[in-house]
């Protein structure tokens, strides 16, 4: 499976990565992307599995980028990583088609509760 | 036309809160067991900061402020960087200001209304507005001081008080 972490702090990239394993999921291949054009332009070129991304980003912000591509026609499964988790974010996420929220600060219990049914 | 004054933070958040956000950012973001404990003694002169802008009902900053060697210290846990691995400037910026981001969005979430949140910056605190319109919780993480302040905007200047004619 090939999962692609886009967020536009290298850390928190690696962080994601990191809980990913703690979690059980290491033997997947992980892309990144710093924003969410360049999330865009991968979920084309490298056809990944599953997109975690963040939603506040420059260039393009999360939700622009599910939204985007949604319109191109792609149903890649999509889920936001993000440090805002209130009810109306949730809404507008499930509503572009995000299938899932996970609010930041998290831990592994937190991805495996969440990823379990959409990670293989 | 009637100007609603906005509430300050120091009646929609009280440190308590602010304490309970980083109780759940510490362990999360950098590393298990590491905790965010409050004193009430204030950090050292030479410091840094990096914050998130909230824009919203109530519209200022959640700032996080140390001293460079500290927010360097943040960084290595936040990474699990072990030597001689050493961090470099972009990444205490980019680690700093994710912390900042962070317990800015939770703080955003206990605040009223719908807000935006900005992205992280770093550097010298920003300006603080009215002297009521602050929430600060100074801290302790393995001995080295921290604050984490939720403030008012300053104001624009004059912007209240422009009566030239519009053209």
């Amino acid at each position: 499976m090939k999962i692609l972490v886009t967020d536009d702090s290298r850390v928190m990239r690696q962080i994601v990565i990191r809980t990913l394993r703690q979690a059980g999921y290491d033997d997947h291949d992980i892309i990144q992307a710093e924003n969410g054009q360049e999330a865009f332009d991968l979920v084309g070129s490298e056809q990944p599995d599953l997109v975690l991304s963040d939603w506040n980003m420059p260039e393009m912000t999360g939700i622009e980028c599910l939204e985007a591509l949604r319109a191109s026609g792609s149903q890649v499964p999509f889920g936001f990583v993000t440090s805002e988790g209130s009810p109306e974010m949730r809404e507008k996420a499930a509503n572009a088609g995000a299938i899932f929220l996970i609010a930041k600060p998290f831990n592994e219990d937190t991805f495996k509760d969440v990823l379990d049914g959409v990670i293989s | 036309m009637t100007v609603t004054e906005a509430q300050p933070i120091s009646a929609l958040l009280d440190p308590g809160t602010v304490q309970s956000i980083a109780d759940e950012v510490w362990p999360s973001l950098v590393g298990d067991g590491e905790a965010f404990v409050p004193v009430p003694v204030p950090p050292s002169a030479e410091l840094v900061s990096a914050w998130v802008d909230i824009i919203g009902p109530w519209t200022g900053s959640v700032v996080l402020t140390c001293a460079p060697a500290t927010a360097e210290a943040l960084t290595e846990s936040v990474l699990m960087t072990r030597p001689p691995t050493v961090v470099d400037d972009e990444d205490v910026a980019d680690a700093l200001g994710e912390l900042a981001n962070v317990l800015g969005g939770n703080i955003k979430s206990v605040l009223p209304g719908e807000s935006r949140l900005g992205l992280p910056q770093i550097g010298s605190a920003p300006s603080r507005g009215r002297l009521d319109d602050v929430c600060a919780l100074v801290g302790q993480w393995r001995g080295n001081y921290l604050t984490i302040t939720v403030q008012g905007a300053a104001p624009a200047p004059h912007a209240e008080r422009n009566e030239v004619p519009q053209l």
